[in-house]
């Protein structure tokens, strides 16, 4: 049920920060979208090695089954790349700002064509 | 145009949870037990993380690096912004930083040489560390604490970081080195690289935003 839960909270925020990527003219909206979109991937991952009434993979904290640790890991890793990445990017926002003057994705190519 | 976006980002969100309502239940665990033990840790994503999956974690800390080396460089050309950034200065933000970056900086410390064994780690120390750096950047300027942070000692402590944690996961993965002072070497080891790669961008950030 808890997993279920994260579950549809995972895929609101895929489907929120697609939806930004996809709708917003702004380069940095666009790429808060797509953090957000990460979230809910990271998020995803981490649901899927939910047990029911599972604990935290831990020796020696409880009986009961325990939550699977390798997409733990695996999220883990994938956060640290995706704040690496998004400080990257932004990096070319700002590039991008400094020359063109624009943020705006339309605007930017259409100098790009003329 | 952006109603049709939305329509279709929907519609792939209702296909993944729709997908997804099979995964309950799950299949079973592998023995993660025994993997974690024989790494003498008790925290299994560590043993994973820094033992099982060592591979994953070095190209994952190559990437990052590769990364704040792409902030450093790109933003060489730009020009620098002189004068502190437009914070609101308080005396209540100087004193809470003054009491709170002891505590967060011990905190941070243990977080990672205790992860082996509970909830914890190198990553989210790091992040602890950085963001103690960015409350104390926040009191004092981020230029200020820019020329009182020894600038020699911190791309040291990055670079060297890096290569000390290539010889240990080159160690672990052809000589077979196992045990808990592995991961607690490492852990600590990417404490202060992810500590250190986060102070890298605040300052590229800080020093070159330009005019607003």
């Amino acid at each position: 049920m808890e997993g279920q839960v994260a579950t549809f909270l995972a895929s609101a925020l895929l489907v929120l920060g697609l939806g930004t990527l996809l709708s917003r003219r702004n380069l940095i909206w666009k790429l808060l979208g797509l953090n957000v979109a990460s979230g809910g991937a990271a998020l995803f991952l981490v649901a899927l090695g939910h047990r029911p009434q599972a604990r935290p993979p831990i020796l020696g904290w409880g009986p009961g089954p325990a939550a699977d640790p390798l997409p733990q890991a695996l999220v883990l890793t994938a956060i640290v790349i995706h704040f690496a990445t998004l400080a990257l990017s932004l990096v070319y926002v700002i590039f991008l700002t400094e020359h063109r003057h624009t943020q705006d994705v339309p605007k930017l190519e259409r100098e790009e064509g003329g | 145009m952006r109603r049709g976006a939305w329509l279709a980002t929907l519609t792939l969100g209702g296909l993944i949870g729709w997908a997804t309502t099979g995964l309950f239940p799950r299949p079973p665990l592998p023995p993660w037990e025994a993997v974690t033990s024989q790494w003498g840790a008790r925290n299994a994503v560590a043993a994973v993380v820094l033992g099982a999956r060592l591979y994953d974690t070095l190209l994952e800390v190559l990437v990052f690096s590769m990364a704040l080396v792409g902030v450093r460089w790109a933003l060489r050309p730009l020009p620098q912004t002189e004068g502190r950034p437009p914070v609101a200065e308080s005396p209540l933000l100087e004193r809470a930083a003054d009491v709170l970056l002891p505590a967060i900086g011990v905190f941070g410390v243990y977080l990672a040489a205790s992860g082996h064994l509970g909830p914890g780690g190198g990553f989210p120390a790091g992040a602890i560390l950085g963001s103690g750096l960015l409350l104390l950047a926040l009191a004092r300027g981020i230029r200020a604490l820019a020329r009182e942070l020894p600038q020699p000692l911190l791309s040291r402590l990055e670079y060297g970081g890096l290569a000390a944690l290539i010889v240990l996961g080159g160690g672990s993965l052809t000589l077979g080195w196992r045990g808990a002072w592995l991961l607690v070497l490492a852990n600590l080891l990417i404490l202060a690289k992810v500590s250190t790669g986060a102070w890298v961008v605040l300052e590229h950030f800080a020093a070159h935003r330009g005019e607003v």
